[in-house]
């Protein structure tokens, strides 16, 4: 058991971040972003066994982070909200989250950003990025090719505007 | 033509990459919190076979917490209870309203209950050292008086009244003290030595959690405090 808590907490200390960036460029919210990876990796511990032989664990939990995520706003749609408490209001950027990239994260969809996010900071290929959404990878290429095609029409207006 | 429009893929996904990890984000929690999340949710999805997140979504809910029962002496379940978790220091149950009790025997393992109820979807931050939490001092309601004046819209029912004054063995047939208004009769009376507090999770709309403090106080367990909490305080 000892060596599973010494495995899961490594593969919590290195996978924290990459999963977070992931999460918060599809999300784009910094709290939604550390909420549901946090449960992401609670739920990776309870199901280490299941977890740790998953051909792409770091894929695993930005996957449950986002399903986290989208159970947690079925459960908040039902629910008021606190007056005057200081929260983040849902799909705010996070801060120092560069504006034209910002800006062009948000015209793609969800799955074109997830894709994107997947395959920068997770470094997985077209191939285990089309298992890990359960669609083909001729989806997948047309969503990066989409998604990057946007990227860049911004990266070219950002520059063309801004000298 | 603009130097961008000759950039490949490649660059453009480094160039993405290059921006978005400049972006500072948070450093990881603690990872024996998160630990101890996990095994809460192992250990209720043990017991309760299927039962995996329903309890997250349940309309309104309370917690009790029962204190100074022998380790050996395991609470009765309430009747109406639809789900539970149990550990050695405390246990978790949601009831038949859609509150939650939380039996504590023993003042071991926050982190453990802290992990069970934010698996019940209770945003929580439990300490039993007796100080709650600075962070969330500012927080709107965040703070009480001391002593302890429950019941309140979160504190809805406490067992043993006068709460936080007197050792619950000091009066041989303690009674509930409830919110004005809470329309629900007393959970049924706990064993000897126990303390109660029901919290309402319908007054816990938003991303609001709680802060749970106790400590020990003359040999027995103290008033066991519970106030609002943000996000930060619970990282929920």
């Amino acid at each position: 058991m000892s060596n599973e808590r010494a495995e899961f907490a490594d593969f919590f200390r290195t996978g924290w971040e990459p999963c977070l960036r992931a999460v918060l460029t599809v999300v784009g919210s910094q709290q939604l972003a550390e909420d549901q990876v946090a449960e992401a990796f609670v739920r990776a511990w309870a199901s280490w066994r299941k977890v740790r032989s998953h051909p792409a664990p770091r894929a695993w939990v930005v996957r449950t982070a986002l399903n986290a995520g989208a159970s947690w706003w079925r459960q908040r749609s039902r629910e008021l909200p606190l007056a005057g408490h200081d929260l983040t209001a849902p799909g705010d950027p996070g801060e120092g989250l560069d504006a034209s990239l910002l800006a062009a994260l948000r015209h793609l969809s969800p799955r074109q950003r997830e894709v994107i996010a997947l395959r920068i900071f997770l470094d997985l290929d077209t191939d285990v990025i089309a298992r890990q959404l359960g669609i083909e990878a001729g989806t997948v290429r047309m969503h990066l090719s989409r998604g990057v095609a946007a990227l860049r029409r911004e990266l070219t207006s950002t520059n063309d505007h801004g000298g | 033509m603009n130097a961008n429009d000759s950039m490949s893929d490649t660059d453009v996904l480094n160039a993405a990459r290059d921006s978005l990890s400049g972006m500072p984000v948070a450093s990881a929690p603690d990872v024996e919190m998160i630990m101890a999340r996990g095994r809460a949710r192992r250990h209720r999805r043990r017991l309760v076979p299927g039962v995996t997140g329903t309890l997250a979504v349940a309309a309104g809910a309370a917690l009790a917490v029962a204190t100074l029962a022998p380790a050996s002496h395991r609470a009765a379940p309430p009747a109406g209870r639809q789900h539970a978790a149990h550990l050695a220091a405390w246990t978790v149950t949601e009831l038949a309203d859609g509150n939650i009790s939380v039996t504590i025997r023993e003042l071991k393992d926050p982190a453990g209950l802290q992990g069970a109820l934010r698996a019940d979807g209770v945003p929580a931050s439990v300490t039993f050292a007796g100080q709650l939490n600075p962070a969330c001092r500012s927080y709107p309601g965040g703070t009480i008086p001391w002593p302890p004046q429950p019941p309140t819209p979160l504190l809805r029912q406490v067992f043993p009244k006068p709460y936080g004054v007197l050792p619950p063995s000091a009066d041989p047939s303690p009674g509930w003290s409830q919110a004005p208004g809470h329309g629900s009769p007393p959970p049924a009376t706990p064993a000897p030595g126990r303390t109660v507090i029901v919290i309402a999770r319908s007054a816990l709309p938003g991303h609001a959690g709680v802060q749970i403090a106790a400590t020990h106080s003359a040999g027995w367990i103290g008033p066991v405090r519970v106030v609002y909490a943000s996000p930060q305080c619970t990282s929920s």
